[in-house]
């Protein structure tokens, strides 16, 4: 039983990894991203191509974030910017953009990407297991309950403790008076689709050595980070750190005692908080929209 | 031809559906036409000796519809398999019994309703001599009573559904038709065996099943079952995975939980990688568990991925990469040659189901209007194939053929499915 909640949470920290960037892009500029799992694809492929070309999973961890927030700055003035305010075009750009990507990554046989499954190996010095509590674990797991809980601490203090976390906040309650107060919004947009792309590759590298690389995990992705956000509430970070801690390990828990209704228990939990707390587990009302 | 060819490659390669366009249809329509007024002066030679009934459609163009994904989770089957097939057409020059062949795509998206609606548009507006194809069971339980109705002769080159060659009460969820031939194989064929032989061969008496939760995960579980029972094998749990499932790690650590060794598994492609890790990752061999499992566990698109991590498991199907028979070199060497690329057990099924028709139409001149004739000629056909001696089942137009016991050996730093044992001329049970 310890095991598999060590299994839970290690999914739930891969949760809260994938489902931030999200939940960022979201209260910041009241987009709902659903490229959000085509970028999550996207880093795991090109960690697949860093770690073959350079041999090192590390190298990958870092650069894949950047390449992504290299993407998504290039994307919101490119796309997004002009079509502020019109909730729904936005949202099928960013359709559009995740099937542009999905179609790209399975064209690129010639990178060694393509249609077929593909998997990238566990780093070296995380590929073998550690007793606990009797049995064996693999260490790449509890690596992974460890990054997701360092990231959202770090997280967690950028959002409240520096100036960017500031405006970020201060965006999320009030873009329009933010401007007025003389932000440069576009600017803050911009690096905000930036950072949620990049947490989306970031999650994305995280998990390929666990779940591999095959088309159709973007949709995946995107469902599973949608449930997460529904659930620990919109647009704040909290919420997002909320909903994975509960789906992950009820996802777990799920498959262990009830198989066959796996995924239907992880909507059920929505359906209930949507219908008791319409705003998410940490989610608040938000007014002027 | 070869101005209309460039076209469906692109559109292979690009792993979209095969959709003529209307400019296309044209193009390929006139150019068939063209080929079939000059075809009487090109094969004259070969028309003499052809049967003499079959003189009337010697030159005619014989239309063939492939159903095959090329789009959602199965495309990169489909792909492999139109390989197969264009270069079976190739290496014949385009023509089967001196008729020319115009192959038309159709992208059945493992969807049984838009693989009902190609069905009918082969029937309807293609006016098809025969279809082939078809990789997911549903699909061809949903064409078969429209293909049995219309007398269309179909070759199935993948779906394994036990129920599409046999005689079943009410024909729920199908049953067999003298117009449909398999050149594949049935799921009974892949698991039932190698539980009798684990049984029996191996002496294992304990066996934990864990399968992929659809129907042909159920089924192979049942027909393994079975096969495992007949030499007093017990089955002592089950344990089901939904299809696509994200995280194998909580089934893997129930597995670990449960005292019986010999595992039984049913998985293919991603599903399969991700369960291998997952057993890798949690030290099942090193604790003692046996992976066993049909053959599409351990096939080349999951071994390239898992690496050495299946080293030691063992599976059964009716062809390895490395069986050694003269026709399974030549086939690999011309596949590789003309695509750069390792064939896989989808290419030889697509491959065996032209070869049989090839053969038969060659019995009956090329006449594909008297299907009696064309069934019997289908019947009586026998060849050696990539996979060993062929020929179908005459009751139920299923394939007989051997089922090779494979074990996961790394060999020169790669992992291969080394043959480890055969059980001769399987027959499907054909109810």
């Amino acid at each position: 039983m310890l095991q598999q909640a060590l299994n839970g949470i290690s999914f739930g920290a891969l949760l809260f990894v994938l489902a931030a960037g999200l939940s960022l892009v979201f209260g910041m500029m009241d987009v709902v991203n659903l490229a959000h799992g085509a970028f999550y694809m996207l880093g795991a492929y090109l960690a697949l191509s860093i770690v073959r070309w350079s041999g090192s999973f590390w190298i990958a961890l870092l650069v894949v974030p950047l390449v992504l927030a290299a993407l998504g700055l290039l994307i919101e003035p490119l796309l997004l910017r002009r079509l502020r305010g019109r909730h729904l075009d936005q949202v099928l750009v960013t359709i559009g953009l995740s099937l542009v990507i999905v179609d790209f990554i399975r064209l690129r046989d010639d990178w060694g990407w393509g249609g077929e499954v593909r998997s990238l190996a566990v780093p070296a010095g995380l590929d073998h297991s550690i007793a606990v509590a009797g049995s064996d674990y693999p260490l790449y797991r509890l690596f992974v309950i460890g990054f997701g809980v360092a990231l959202a601490l770090t997280l967690g203090l950028i959002h409240r403790r520096t100036r960017i976390g500031a405006l970020i906040r201060a965006g999320v309650g009030d873009a329009e008076m933010l401007g007025a107060l003389g932000v440069d919004t576009d600017r803050l947009f911009a690096r905000t689709f930036a950072a949620g792309a990049a947490l989306a590759g970031l999650a994305g590298v995280i998990a390929a050595p666990v779940f591999g690389l095959q088309p159709g995990m973007d949709v995946d992705a995107l469902i599973f980070s949608l449930i997460v956000v529904v659930v620990g509430g919109l647009g704040s970070l909290g919420g997002a750190v909320a909903g994975s801690a509960v789906v992950g390990p009820a996802d777990t828990f799920g498959t262990v005692l009830f198989p066959q209704f796996a995924l239907a228990l992880i909507f059920a939990i929505m359906a209930l908080v949507l219908l008791f707390r319409p705003t998410g587990l940490l989610g608040r009302v938000r007014i002027g929209r | 031809m070869t101005n209309t060819k460039a076209p469906n490659e692109l559109a292979a390669r690009r792993g979209y559906s095969y959709r003529m366009s209307r400019r296309s249809f044209l193009v390929t329509a006139s150019a068939a036409a063209l080929a079939a007024a000059c075809a009487p002066v090109a094969t004259s030679g070969s028309a003499a000796t052809a049967a003499s009934s079959a003189a009337a459609t010697a030159g005619k163009v014989l239309k063939m519809g492939q159903l095959l994904p090329f789009t959602k989770v199965y495309a990169e089957l489909g792909n492999s398999m139109r390989r197969a097939t264009d270069l079976y057409l190739k290496n014949a020059g385009n023509t089967l019994a001196a008729r020319p062949v115009q192959v038309i795509y159709e992208d059945e998206a493992n969807d049984p309703q838009v693989g009902l609606q190609k069905t009918q548009k082969f029937i309807d507006q293609d006016h098809v001599d025969v279809m082939l194809g078809i990789v997911a069971t549903p699909i061809a339980y949903a064409v078969r009573n429209v293909i049995d109705s219309s007398k269309l002769l179909f070759i199935e080159t993948n779906a394994g559904g036990n129920a599409l060659t046999r005689t079943t009460a009410g024909c729920k969820p199908s049953c067999k038709s003298p117009y449909i031939f398999r050149a594949s194989f049935s799921s009974y064929q892949v698991s039932e065996p190698i539980g009798e032989y684990l049984s029996g061969k191996k002496g294992v008496k304990d066996a934990f099943v864990f399968i992929a939760d659809y129907g042909f995960g159920t089924e192979s579980a049942a027909d393994f079952t079975t096969g495992f029972a007949k030499n007093g094998g017990k089955i002592t749990g089950t344990l089901k995975a939904p299809l696509g499932s994200a995280d194998f790690t909580p089934f893997v650590t129930q597995l670990k939980a449960q005292p019986t060794k010999d595992i039984y598994s049913f998985f293919s492609g991603a599903d399969a990688v991700k369960y291998i890790k997952a057993w890798n990752d949690l030290g099942m061999t090193a604790s003692g568990y046996k992976m066993n499992g049909a053959g599409f566990l351990t096939e080349q698109d999951v071994l390239r991925e898992v690496k050495s991590a299946a080293d030691g498991a063992t599976t059964s199907l009716f062809w390895a990469f490395e069986l050694d028979n003269p026709e399974n070199k030549a086939f690999k060497d011309l596949f590789q040659k003309e695509y750069k690329l390792l064939p896989d057990v989808f290419a030889v099924q697509a491959w065996d189901g032209m070869r049989a028709l090839d053969q038969a139409l060659q019995k009956v001149g090329g006449d594909t209007s008297d299907k009696q004739k064309l069934i019997r000629a289908l019947e009586d056909v026998k060849f050696k194939s990539p996979r060993g001696d062929f020929e179908f089942d005459k009751d139920t137009h299923n394939p007989i053929q051997d089922m090779y016991i494979r074990e996961v050996r790394t060999v020169g730093g790669q992992a291969v499915n080394a043959i480890v044992d055969k059980i001769g001329r399987v027959t499907d049970p054909g109810k």
